[in-house]
């Protein structure tokens, strides 16, 4: 497999090459064009498809090759999360196309019909197409769970009126649809063998400040609403940053640590607007509307396609920060957690496992990997608590008496990684944390020190990127943000980074937040991955409704072009599900995703206690 | 059941030529150097001990003999995995059976050396709960003598000399001489009741070889010096290779001599001396113990002229190449304002202060009397120096000076 090749069947569809993380801008591109297959992310899959031989060389395929100046940009952006080189495959595309097109080989047009032409009368001719090279990129993601699915038309209407007219035509003409926001959620969903639509174009937004609330459409990203957002002052409670809001709200609901506060499912929104699936309209604060603030626990179809979301605006604070408490087990995490969620302390709270929280701090894999080894063998820490909050909270936890990493430990922790992995020093800190662990971390000194000993510092910590890379990345991490607890958090950049070594498939679940029945839970599917040999851990729990319950994000880990470890994951899976099941029938209170989705609107209690 | 992993089971007995003893802590510091005395001695030992982290304890002791040179007395040591908390020590009847006829004398070298509260109950568990296997092996092997190693801070603090005489309750600086304490007495009444002749053998702080510097564990003396060590290297690689701007806030800086000037204050609670001995004294006087032991006596292994905390620090200064180190006693740390090093080093520290401000001075008649013309050797700076070079040398153990299997 040459290099290009390598690079796109190992991209991961988290779509941060659509949003501008980083400052440095998104794929121009992409922008103008907004189909998937103009972004990096959907040109690694035509590169792919076209290797594979699964597409032919098309007019679309020509001009999203054309499309692409070869920027870099695309680069700068994934390689920050996945270490991956776009670029490489950028140009492997094009020389692929200028060669055919050298031999004097066919371009090929696919040919048009009745309903490709009726949908692009209501969308306009630019935005539905059947080109193989389009419809390639709308076809399949990484979950092994997701079979390879090419749809026949591609749509991407602008308005809850297009989609009502395109979403009627399609039940007309007999043929199934899927609507897709980024199709981040990497469970396989968003897929159809008839027509998919994509959102992408209705990014419109608009706050109501009066009312707490921003009305955005579905093509809004959680990074460009929270951007906006934050820039007015206010914060949202969203998922992944280039997952689209709507999409995620219809998937599962909002799951994020600031839920401990801001609350899950319907608590998120203040109202939203739907096409049905006979291409009616309703929203949900209509009385005659579908109910869709009901919980099925056997799962439910969709209600049809959100157009618009009223999205709740909480307030800020001007003194908010964060700490981690690292913990020796996970059992002190979570009572630690509950507790400061019963007492309502915090804004956002999650038990970060260590390969989650050395993933998310590390630049590179490599760093990741000595952290994790520092942070489990060296300094003892199964789990760390996040804690962010106003300095009210932040002193209440400082009360409770837990040694704890503050804002500028962390900062000197993250961007003094390369000196840490190998220092000789935390010989010392281990025979510190004897009579109580992590004590050493209560000594005034010791943040200073530690800054001594790591020389925390930018330049260095970007070492392990290619030479062309370093000074984007030295700026980036020149600014506050990327070390900045409360932005990390708000924004949850460096979130995907748990996918960069391997792909992830996320086990998601709310249950009561009892330490017992969490290890329980996190035991078994630490067992069923451990007997597959499938890399597994510990992602977060996030405790919602005063510690009442929590959310759990276990994570199983592939190579997701491995096909015994594909194999070996879909076992795993159906023995967690099962797992999952059997322990949901036992207890009466765990409510695992699968059947959350499509109802993410629902009210919160009837998910969490009907 | 152990027997899978045990080496040589049963197959030592006295005929084959030397006496042969049973050793618990075989892979400890102490207990190492036993085996190896005893080894070198001409005696066989059987060796009763756990594995660790996936080492059986046959593969732990060989790499200790390997570390001592000893690789071709393999056959003068038997491995056995036993529990000490299980009757029988976990073993078998019929395991246990071959074992008891086969042991003259038994060397308790077995501890948990801990200080934290929090491991109170595992040091209560293998310092005193323990016993009652071992010294029932003792009585059922017909043990020629018990000897237990205990330690010499199990007297109490008194301006008089501390006695070799059994100690009492008082207060205790940590969970270690607590345990240490309520064991000596535990193993007088155990070995009273089951007619067990005994002896309790009480070293002070025990460090390297004096003779070669060589030592497989680095704790106690070397605890101290190492941590120095490592806060000095991150205010030098601060100097050296990042301007050093951070240094020069903590009035750190390294003079043309290549010294570096570290100001940082040491609190004690009053001028005192520590009290240490050689590993190859102590090896030295439980030989002399071991060929003559006196039933119920009390052996002092101490040092008539202990160094005094200041002599130690001019010694790590020396060595180090550092200035600034000052003895502070009687303030009131927890009030006075200290810079980084200073926080961390006496958060450090803190755990040992009792043996760095200590005032003991220990008799030693009946060791004396055992040992004349065993003189203890003097820590002087080259005898410092050559046991610290040499810890260096193993980068503190974490090279190959450190045996595998003894960790």
């Amino acid at each position: 497999m040459d290099e290009a090749l390598r690079i796109a069947v190992n991209c991961r569809h988290y779509a941060m090459c659509k949003i501008d993380f980083l400052g440095t801008g998104v794929c121009p591109s992409g922008l103008a064009h907004h189909y998937v297959s103009f972004y990096p992310e959907g040109r690694m899959d035509l590169y792919a498809a076209l290797a594979k031989h699964r597409v032919p060389v098309t007019e679309e395929c020509v001009r999203i090759v054309e499309s692409c100046d070869l920027c870099g940009r695309c680069d700068k952006q994934c390689c920050f999360i996945t270490g991956l080189r776009p670029t490489r495959v950028m140009e492997a595309l094009r020389s692929l196309v200028a060669a055919h097109l050298a031999a004097g080989r066919p371009v090929e047009r696919p040919a048009g019909d009745l309903l490709l032409a009726r949908i692009r009368d209501i969308v306009g001719e630019r935005w539905a197409t059947n080109d193989p090279a389009i419809r390639a990129t709308y076809a399949h993601d990484p979950s092994p769970l997701a079979l390879f699915r090419m749809p026949r038309y591609v749509i991407l209407p602008g308005t809850r009126e297009e989609v009502s007219s395109v979403v009627r035509l399609l039940r007309d003409a007999g043929v199934p649809w899927a609507a897709r926001g980024n199709a981040t959620n990497l469970m396989g969903f968003g897929f159809s063998e008839g027509a998919v639509l994509d959102l992408n174009r209705m990014k419109e937004m608009e706050f109501d400040e009066k009312n707490w609330c921003v009305k955005i459409g579905p093509g809004v990203t959680a990074f460009d609403l929270q951007r906006e957002a934050a820039g007015r002052g206010y914060r949202v409670n969203v998922a992944e940053p280039a997952a689209l809001v709507c999409a995620s709200m219809m998937c599962a609901g909002i799951v994020s640590l600031f839920s401990t506060a801001y609350g899950a499912s319907a608590d998120s929104h203040v109202d939203a607007e739907f096409v049905a699936t006979d291409g009616s309209f309703f929203s949900l604060n209509e009385k005659n509307a579908p109910n869709l603030y009901a919980f099925d626990r056997a799962g439910a179809e969709s209600p049809g396609i959100c157009c618009s979301l009223k999205v709740k605006l909480h307030p800020v604070t001007t003194d908010e920060g964060g700490v981690l408490v690292p913990f020796d087990s996970l059992e002190k995490a979570i009572d630690f957690s509950r507790e400061c969620a019963v007492r309502r302390i915090g804004i956002a709270i999650g038990v970060l496992g260590t390969e989650y929280l050395s993933s998310f701090m590390s630049p590179s894999v490599r760093l990741a990997l000595e952290i994790r080894d520092v942070l489990t063998g060296k300094l003892g820490m199964a789990c760390a608590v996040l804690v962010l909050g106003d300095a009210y909270a932040l002193g209440s936890i400082r009360a409770m008496g837990h040694p704890l990493i503050d804002q500028r430990l962390f900062t000197t922790l993250s961007l003094g990684l390369p000196s840490l992995a190998g220092a000789q020093w935390l010989d010392l800190v281990a025979a510190l944390g004897e009579d109580e662990p992590f004590s050493y971390l209560k000594i005034g000194g010791f943040a200073d020190l530690a800054e001594t000993a790591l020389c925390p510092s930018p330049s260095r910590l970007v070492q392990d990127f290619d030479p062309d890379l370093r000074q984007v990345y030295e700026e980036a991490y020149s600014r506050p943000d990327l070390t900045d607890l409360v932005w990390l958090n708000m924004f949850r950049i460096t979130s995907s980074r748990v996918g960069r070594e391997k792909h992830f498939l996320p086990f998601l679940m709310y249950l009561p937040l009892d330490h017992g029945l969490v290890s329980e839970v996190s035991g078994g599917l630490q067992a069923i991955a451990g007997a597959k040999g499938l890399k597994n851990a510990l992602g977060f729990i996030t405790p919602v409704d005063s510690g009442k319950r929590c959310i759990l994000e276990y994570d199983y880990f592939l190579d997701q072009n491995d096909e015994g470890e594909i194999e070996r994951m879909r076992q795993a899976a159906a023995e967690a599900g099962a797992l999952i099941d059997d322990l949901s029938d036992r207890t009466g209170t765990i409510r695992w995703m699968r059947y959350i989705f499509q109802q993410g609107y629902c009210r919160k209690e009837n998910l969490l206690y009907a | 059941m152990r027997e899978a992993s045990d080496r040589g089971a049963g197959t030592l007995n006295e005929t084959d030529g030397g006496r042969l003893f049973a050793l618990t802590g075989a892979t400890g510091f102490l207990g190492s150097h036993l085996m190896a005395g005893l080894i070198r001695a001409g005696h066989r030992v059987v060796v009763l001990g756990r594995s660790r982290n996936g080492t059986g304890l046959a593969d732990r002791v060989d790499a200790l003999l390997d570390w001592f040179g000893l690789e071709s007395c393999r056959e003068r040591i038997d491995a056995v995995e036993v529990d000490l908390l299980e009757p029988r020590l976990g073993l078998s009847r019929r395991r246990y059976d071959t074992l008891c006829p086969l042991t003259a004398g038994i060397i308790h070298c077995a501890s948990d050396t801990r200080f934290s509260e929090r491991c109170r109950r595992e040091s209560m568990d293998i310092n005193v709960a323990a016993l009652h296997g071992i010294v029932t092996l003792a009585r059922d092997a017909g043990a020629g003598c018990f000897h237990y190693v205990s330690t010499a801070y199990v007297c109490p603090t008194s301006p008089s000399l501390c006695a070799e005489v059994p100690a009492g309750p008082r207060a205790f600086a940590n969970v270690y001489e607590e345990m240490k304490t309520l064991a000596e007495a535990e193993v007088a009444a155990l070995c009273s009741r089951h007619a067990v002749p005994y002896t309790i053998v009480r070293p002070s702080i025990v460090y390297g070889d004096s003779a070669t510097g060589r030592s497989n564990r680095f704790n106690a003396l070397y605890y101290h010096v190492r941590a120095l060590q490592l806060i000095r290297d991150i205010y030098l690689n601060d100097i050296e290779h990042h301007g050093g701007l951070r240094s020069r806030g903590a009035g750190i800086h390294l003079d043309d001599e290549g010294t570096l000037h570290l100001p940082l204050r040491i609190f004690i609670p009053r001028r005192g001396q520590v009290n240490l001995i050689p590993v190859d004294h102590f090896v030295a006087v439980m030989a002399e113990i071991l060929g003559d032991p006196r039933t119920g006596t009390i052996y002092h292994v101490t040092s008539d002229a202990p160094r005094t905390t200041e002599e130690l620090a001019g010694y790590c200064e020396r060595f180090l190449r550092i200035r600034g180190i000052e003895l502070v006693c009687g303030e009131e740390m927890d009030r006075t304002v200290q810079n980084p090093a200073e926080e961390v080093f006496n958060k450090l520290v803190k755990p040992y202060l009792p043996y760095l401000a200590d005032t003991r001075r220990f008799d030693r008649r009946n060791t004396a009397k055992l040992t004349a013309g065993l003189s203890t050797p003097e820590m002087t700076y080259a005898v410092f120096e050559r046991c610290m070079r040499y810890a260096v040398s193993v980068n503190w153990g974490s090279t190959n000076g450190r045996p595998p299997g003894a960790m």
